[in-house]
């Protein structure tokens, strides 16, 4: 029995070549559109009577609604009053909420400074623009710049007013913040060096060794403050208070001011749950399980009342700030938990490395278990963030003025009174489109993420 | 795996003429691609094929199509006789008398090993329950691990849990054994206590048809070997003349790709 | 000189090995942390003693027994405008487990089908059940709530111009009227016959299961069972006379009295939380599915056992693993979410008790306290229940 299967030149000849068959193309009635119908609609009895069934179902929806928003609706009026006139129910007013818009997206902002809002959010917008900047290596710092130094600046634009000593500084330390990143960003697609490291060359420091190219370049930042702090101490805004904030650009202050506070927060609280010391392990445990365990409805109640009893007698806490306390703490305890369970699918043995290499507690935390843990819980964390802009709407409750509670004064206004479903409507759209976006970034992102465990 | 006894020789005695199995230009589409062209194979009752072939050849595909766990759109598949159609209680009677033995095992986790080896009997062929428990040992003895009876297939080694399954799908006493890659998805000491319980079986006049990689078993047990490639059957030949002299180029790759370790 | 100099390094290293053994650090942090809590609680415990004073309130738990003084729209137990303020919280609770038990029913029930819409063969059935979940995740809970009760409620004709079924069931801006059954002398009859019924359905289930043993005939004992369930109590009840009568609601003047009413607000809410909390449920039921491999219904199949078998004896048993935590959790959802119905008015307990008690009252304190140990006593049980329960069904592994 010969093993060798090798092909030899006394074989060559002697081997058949085989012919492979072309192929056909499927059966007409399997492929193609008509096929897709046939097995997905048609296949049998039941299933074309559900397809009809299906039909049915989403054309009188459709039908309703489109009639009533688009093809009934009247675009132009002066009043509810004439929208009646013209068409009566069965068709949308939408001249009300047009008219409203401003009110709808700024609350009661007074109007001539309502540009300190835009501002404020197209400065957002300017500083993680880096972000999606090719050639840009500084992406972390600035994205932890824009979480936790952005607000500074913000806080200034939004409400303006008399700053103190602190909040000068602090609001020097944004503008500082926001110049620092497109300087970065401008130096590093140009010459690839972080802002820093480029001032140190240009001061001549290039042939110096580390530490002292460092000094430079933390010199050439502080630099950069004081020309900042020149500038905010000229800068003079009009103070508008919270009182008159409202609209979705209350929601989006609470939402976003929620969501920065909730991830380190909630980092901080899951580390603490699984922490070996009996005393941290119990306090983190019981702060989650609590705020877990109640709705949203009764810590803004309880916050609401119970928050000026807690400060010192005449210590005024105004509602916004509340609601804010109320929120964070509520989205920190469940961030807690989403992140837990990242903590824990890390396989035991990148703990057991990281000690093997002698890092320290905080060093193998930092460096390797918390971004593989975030990473797995990235789609979680998101769909937390989009949980926590839908509560938002709860704020309108205890009585501010969210997009949810605009709505309705919508219909209280005379010229347009009785006016609830179209503002209503427009508002409903407004978060479905928000929460359908960000739950489709998230899909993608993670899809982006798995792509990189794919061989 | 045994070695020293003489491979099988080709002394076949067909009790009845007809085939068992018959592909009659079976041509099967994945959307718009073909990935069964015009398959014509008869195989007769007591018979071992091993059918080999590149991945992506359909061997798998192919395979699944005889019990209909795919299903084909040009061409007949005939089991005694009898063709599967449209009619789904006739296509599950026809199904009965064919057992099959998957490459991810596939057995119940939530079941006891007795458990997944008595319910086709006890809720298919209403076997009152001590009748299946001793048929289930019987078979588990003759795999040879009686004494895991009662563990939980997630507590068995690979080699275990596919011994579980091929006891499984005879326990439903099949005529036909197919067998997807029976030994893919085991670690390399495991594979040999897998094949030798094939080995038996095919000594027991089972008729067999195995998707496999493991060439040495195909000498030993097979009557045929089929290599398919892209959908086609390119050779079919008794074990001696294909691995000894393949007659198409094609055969010749292969195995030089594959027995070259 | 070289002995002092080793001397010195080696109690400073003795120090600094101290300092950095393990337990020294943690001791210390946690000596720390409890400071830093202490310190936190006296300051905010002596602010609100200060305050409650300035304020001339107090936190006993006396008020429990003064009379409330106001009425509730909607009671599920006896209550009279006067009653304790005890008595209103007991009135809060109620009405809370009673939004939640129905609204867990309806959620389950519409969640189970549209998770099996989900997984439809038919495209158009599958692609309606996707954007149903679609729309009703990405909308506030708060909003569907408000749309359900002024959109739809409000909406409903008075009561002279009711929509009504038959002349038994009315629909209109007051809420839709049913005939209440009233039991008379003799129904004690049916309702032996349906504990009968019950009990003969399980009995029957086990009898059944030793026949299929012993002989392996197959009985269905299930449709029987609950055949025999619906018909025995019927029959008894046919034969003792049907000692039922029916308070049925009749228009008097502007409105309507007797038999049962849900006013507007108590349906709009279970509405609208069963609804949305379907949306989750039917992802939770398609992903439990799914999440049992193809595989197995190919071995079964390739065993020749029928489809509805294999879901009853090989998917459903793994899907459930998979399905009722997740399941369990929404439920608390549901339960939470109730508190929602301040927004429209039904007198739940948070609305009743936390909100109308607490402004009446001023016992912020007591108030806050109860009604938060009442949510943390239904989480904390229900997760302790679930936490058992996982426990005990983990597949045995290696």
């Amino acid at each position: 029995m010969s093993d060798s299967t090798l092909v030899t030149t006394d074989d060559v000849d002697k081997a058949l070549v085989f012919k492979p068959k072309d192929a056909r193309p499927a059966p007409p009635s399997t492929v193609g559109v008509i096929g897709w119908m046939r097995n997905n609609l048609f296949s049998n009895v039941s299933n074309t009577l559900l397809t009809i069934v299906g039909a049915y179902i989403v054309y009188t929806f459709f039908s309703a609604v489109l009639n009533w928003a688009v093809f009934n609706a009247v675009w132009e009026a002066e009043s509810r009053r004439e929208c009646l006139d013209l068409v009566g129910r069965s068709g949308a007013c939408w001249p009300g909420v047009a008219a409203w818009m401003e009110n709808l997206i700024y609350g009661l902002y007074p109007k001539h400074q309502v540009w300190r809002i835009n501002l404020g959010f197209l400065a957002l917008i300017a500083w993680v623009i880096p972000l999606w900047l090719p050639r840009v290596k500084s992406k972390v710092a600035i994205g932890i710049s824009a979480v936790l130094i952005y607000p500074f600046l913000a806080s200034y634009f939004f409400m303006g007013g008399n700053k103190g000593l602190v909040w000068t500084l602090l609001i020097a330390l944004g503008v500082t913040g926001f110049a620092w990143v497109w300087l970065t960003t401008l130096t590093e697609m140009r010459y690839g060096l972080p802002f820093t490291r480029f001032m140190a060359g240009m001061l001549g420091a290039s042939g110096k060794p580390q530490e002292v190219q460092v000094k430079y370049g933390r010199f050439s930042m502080l630099f950069v403050f004081v020309i900042a702090l020149v500038l905010v101490t000229q800068w003079e805004l009009q103070e508008v208070q919270t009182r008159q904030w409202g609209g979705l650009f209350l929601t989006l202050v609470i939402s976003g001011i929620g969501i920065t506070f909730s991830l380190p927060a909630g980092i901080v609280l899951a580390l603490g749950r699984r922490s070996n010391m009996p005393l941290i392990r119990i306090l983190s445990t019981t702060f989650i399980e609590l705020f877990r365990s109640v709705p949203l409805i009764t810590i803004l109640f309880m916050f609401n009342t119970m928050l000026p009893l807690f400060l010192p007698v005449g210590v005024e806490v105004n509602q916004l700030l509340r609601a804010i306390v109320a929120v964070c703490l509520f989205a920190a305890a469940y961030m807690a938990e989403v992140i837990r369970g990242g903590l824990q699918a890390i396989p035991k043995g990148q703990y057991e490395a990281a000690d093997a290499m002698g890092l320290g507690y905080w060093q193998s935390t930092t460096l390797i278990i918390m971004p593989q843990a975030l990473k797995i819980m990235i789609p979680t964390i998101v769909g937390n963030f989009i949980g926590l802009f839908k509560d938002t709407t709860l704020v309108s409750i205890i009585g501010l003025f969210d997009l949810l509670s605009m709505s309705r004064a919508v219909g209280e206004d005379s010229r347009w009174l009785g006016l609830f479903i179209e503002p209503f409507f427009f508002v409903t759209m407004i978060y479905f489109v928000f929460c359908f976006l960000m739950s489709q970034y998230s899909i993608n992102l993670e899809r982006k993420l798995a792509a990189g465990n794919q061989r | 795996m045994n070695t020293n006894v003489l491979p099988r020789e080709q002394t076949k005695s067909k009790t009845s003429s007809r085939p068992v199995i018959e592909l009659v230009g079976m041509s099967k589409w994945f959307g718009s691609f073909q990935v069964l062209k015009d398959i014509d194979l008869q195989v007769y009752e007591g018979e071992r094929i091993v059918v080999c072939g590149p991945s992506g050849s359909g061997k798998s595909t192919m395979i699944r199509c005889i019990n209909q766990l795919e299903v084909h759109q040009e061409g007949d598949v005939i089991i005694n006789g009898e063709a599967f159609g449209n009619d789904v209680a006739k296509n599950d009677h026809i199904r009965r008398e064919i057992g099959m033995v998957f490459q991810q095992f596939n057995l119940f986790p939530h079941l006891s090993v007795l458990e997944n080896l008595t319910l086709a009997p006890i809720w298919v062929k209403e076997m009152p329950k001590h009748e299946a428990e001793s048929l289930a040992m019987s078979l588990l003895e003759r795999v040879r691990i009686p004494e895991q009876a009662l563990k939980y297939p997630l507590q068995l080694s690979g080699g275990q849990q596919q011994r579980v399954a091929i006891a499984r799908a005879l326990c439903m006493n099949p005529q036909i054994m197919l067998f997807d890659e029976p030994t893919s998805a085991l670690d390399p000491e495991m594979i040999n206590e897998v094949l030798d319980v094939m080995i038996e079986l095919a000594d027991s006049g089972m008729t067999m048809i195995v998707v496999t990689h493991e060439m040495n078993f195909a000498r030993r047990v097979a009557d045929r070997v089929i290599f398919m490639d892209q959908g086609e059957i390119v050779e079919v030949a008794p074990p001696g003349p294909f691995f000894d002299n393949p007659r198409y180029d094609r055969t010749r790759l292969f195995l030089s790709q594959i027995l070259h370790h | 000189m070289a002995i002092s100099e080793s001397t010195a390094i080696r109690s400073q290293s003795r120090l600094s090995s101290f300092l950095n053994n393990e337990t020294v650090r943690s001791v210390f942090y946690q000596i720390v942390t409890l400071v830093c809590v202490v310190g936190l609680f006296w300051y905010l415990v002596t602010n609100t003693i200060e305050n409650m004073s300035v304020r001339g309130m107090s936190a006993g738990l006396d008020f429990l027994n003064v009379s409330a003084g106001f009425g509730i729209s909607f009671t599920l137990i006896p209550y009279r405008e006067g009653d304790s303020y005890f008595r209103v919280f007991q009135v809060g609770i109620a009405n809370t487990l009673l939004v939640a038990v129905i609204g867990i029913v309806f959620a389950t029930a519409i969640g189970l089908f549209m998770g099996l819409a989900r997984m439809s063969s038919n495209w158009l059935i599958r692609t309606i059940a996707r954007w149903y979940v679609e729309v009703l995740r990405n909308t506030p809970l708060l909003l569907q709530i408000i749309a359900w009760y002024f959109g739809v409620f409000t909406l409903l004709p008075r009561p002279r111009d009711s929509l009504d079924w038959g002349g038994l069931f009315f629909l209109n801006n007051r809420g839709a009227y049913f005939p209440a059954p009233v039991p008379e002398a003799g129904f004690g009859v049916t309702l032996a016959a349906l504990a009968i019924a019950i009990g003969g359905a399980i009995g029957l289930r086990y009898w059944a299961r030793k026949r299929q043993e012993a002989t392996g005939k197959h009985f269905p004992a299930i449709s029987v069972g609950l055949a025999t369930i619906v018909l025995l109590p019927l029959l008894v009840f046919m034969l003792s006379g049907r000692p039922l009568t029916w308070d049925m609601p009749g228009l008097q003047g502007f409105n309507f009295t007797g038999g049962l009413n849900v006013p507007p607000a108590l349906g709009a809410l279970v509405i609208a939380l069963s609804i949305y909390t379907s949306c989750f449920i039917a992802e939770i039921v398609r992903s439990g599915i799914q999440s049992v491999s193809g595989g197995q219904t190919e071995a079964a199949r390739a065993l020749g056992v029928k489809p509805s078998w294999t879901m009853r004896l090989i998917i459903l048993p793994q899907a459930l693993r998979v399905i009722i935590p997740p399941l369990i959790s929404q439920y608390l959802n549901l339960t939470k979410n109730s508190s929602l119905a301040i927004a429209i008015g039904f007198p739940d307990l948070v609305s009743v008790w936390m909100n109308t008690s607490l402004n009446q009252s001023g016992r912020a304190i007591p108030i806050v306290a109860m009604t938060m140990a009442f949510y943390c006593i239904v989480s904390l049980t229900v997760s302790f229940a679930m936490n058992q329960y996982n426990k005990r069904i983990l597949l045995k592994e290696r």
